[in-house]
């Protein structure tokens, strides 16, 4: 068991107990776990009012053999609906779009933000593990996951090894993965900056327009490494450094980006389209590197959680995020828990808010918020209980809040005037249910 | 220093880091029949496993920016 395993207890009585089974596990001594198996289980509710709406079950398992062998698994479904924002600029007068998933098309009224009312998905993700000891000090996890959503699928195998050093005060962990993915798109991979294709009566673009054919891969490496150190008897520190590598599409299918007047900043009319609209483009390779940076703090009944996460990729995004929680034991089985997280990005090299009519088209580009310099901040509340049965049950409420440039200094014409960045705002409730915990 | 030689020295940089550091846990931490406060719920890194991999989700799916603590991301078409 190493420094970071999970351990019973919560009350005094518990507390020889569990220091004898700490010492009885590090000594080698078979302890004998209360419960071979557990299962944690979750519900969430996502909403961006007049946006997007998410529910999402979860339900992550784990087996502990007689061998000390440990399997995991877990189910995942999400269903997804309501508006996305397509990239396209707001504009004086009302806008037509062709709608990527099966309808005729849509229209967004003058100086609203162009969404598309009708992003719609669900998805089922699966994944299964095991841990092997291999001596008395090292693990070994193999794992497999897949996914599939109506567009999309995944799969994926992982695999770790962790190492407890100096008492057991120190665990190294080696750590990979590899996900090949598949993305097809409901009428086919565009063609990137291009002209959106007409909507047609029978529902979505022309299809004979979509040169590139009905689907794209991308292949995503992660190579890890981290660190878990007990510092004190009150204090654990966990490090990690991750790299990946991302090889192949990664342009977002559905979104566009407007092309306007160099003067009005009015949409450009198109051919086949009330407005010119280009389909974006992004890089085929991706470089990320992540340092993230945890630590934990027992204040004798409460514990303070502090955590600094560093992003930067080749893609000329840069990213901080910072995060503080406290959990506030009040009683032996029950507590609440507040959370604050800050969370900044610069914007990547390609990303801009519209293409201007008469300059030559950049060899990549998106206008895709999510790739825009944003700050992000969420506050949220947990109260964990265990209850009679002796399941653990958890409730949470967070409220997310993202905002960027709503005016950039260099708007053209009526585009000054509008909200080129409008702040995006989520309510997200947590519902936690876990068994077989002691 | 370039951004770009940075991150190109980057993986070289932590590797020194990460040595000086495990360098330096051999003399930190604690003796086994002191790990009573450590095994206490609350007490370890992604303690609470459905409500982080929900959290991961969320993120993944609204900002460029991902992994950290866990896996860097992949096996959704939501980003």
């Amino acid at each position: 068991m190493g420094a970071t395993d999970r351990k019973p207890g919560a009350n005094k009585a518990g507390g020889l107990r569990l220091a004898l089974a700490a010492a009885c596990s590090v000594l080698g001594v078979a302890g004998a776990p209360a419960h071979a198996t557990e299962v944690s289980t979750g519900a969430l509710a996502y909403v961006e009012p007049g946006r997007v709406k998410v529910f999402e079950l979860l339900a992550d398992g784990t087996h502990e053999f007689t061998n000390g062998n440990l399997g995991n698994f877990r189910f995942v479904f999400d269903a997804l609906t309501g508006a996305s924002a397509n990239g396209a600029v707001p504009s004086k007068k009302a806008q037509t779009f062709t709608s990527p998933s099966g309808g005729s098309g849509y229209v967004i009224l003058p100086g609203e933000t162009p969404l598309d009312m009708s992003f719609k998905d669900t998805r089922i993700a699966g994944s299964g593990g095991l841990t092997l000891p291999w001596g008395r000090l090292t693990k070994a996890t193999f794992g497999a996951y897949t996914s599939f959503e109506r567009d999309y699928t995944s799969l994926g195998v992982n695999g770790a090894l962790s190492h407890d050093l100096f008492q057991r005060n120190t665990t190294i962990t080696l750590r990979g993965s590899h996900f090949a993915d598949s993305v097809r798109p409901m009428n086919g991979v565009p063609d990137p900056l291009t002209p959106m294709v007409a909507a047609t009566p029978h529902g979505g673009g022309d299809d004979k327009s979509f040169a590139s054919g009905g689907s794209a891969s991308k292949g995503v490496t992660d190579l890890g490494v981290g660190l878990t150190q007990v510092v004190t008897r009150r204090t654990l520190l966990a490090l990690n450094y991750t790299g990946t590598n991302v090889s192949g599409y990664q342009t977002d299918p559905y979104k566009i980006l407007s092309v306007v007047d160099a003067t009005t900043g009015a949409p450009m009319p198109g051919t086949a389209t009330p407005e010119l609209d280009l389909y974006e483009k992004r890089p085929e390779h991706r470089s990320k590197h992540v340092a993230a940076a945890e630590l934990i703090q027992n204040l004798g009944r409460d514990i303070l959680m502090l955590s600094y996460r560093w992003y930067d990729d080749d893609w000329g995004i840069t990213s901080k995020t910072t995060e503080v929680s406290y959990r506030l034991n009040f009683q032996p089985d029950r507590y609440l828990q507040p959370n604050l997280r800050w969370y900044h990005q610069s914007a990547a090299d390609f990303y801009r808010r519209y293409l201007v009519d008469g300059q030559a088209l950049p060899d990549f580009a998106s206008a895709d918020y999510r790739l825009g310099e944003m700050d992000a901040v969420s506050l949220g509340l947990k109260y964990g209980t265990k209850l009679e049965s002796g399941n653990d049950l958890t409730l949470r409420l967070e409220y997310y809040k993202q905002s960027g440039d709503h005016a950039p200094a260099d708007a053209i014409g009526d585009l000054r005037t509008m909200d080129l960045f409008p702040t995006v705002d989520a309510w997200i409730a947590n519902v936690g249910l876990t068994f077989g915990k002691q | 220093m370039s951004a770009r030689t940075t991150r190109r020295l980057l993986p070289a940089l932590l590797l020194l880091v990460a040595g000086m550091m495990l360098g330096g846990c051999a003399s930190v931490g604690v003796k086994p029949w002191e790990r009573d406060i450590l095994a206490r719920p609350g007490m370890t890194p992604g303690d609470d496993v459905v409500m982080s991999s929900l959290d991961e989700h969320i993120y993944f799916s609204k900002e460029a920016s991902t992994g950290g603590l866990g896996s860097g991301g992949g096996g959704c078409g939501c980003n």
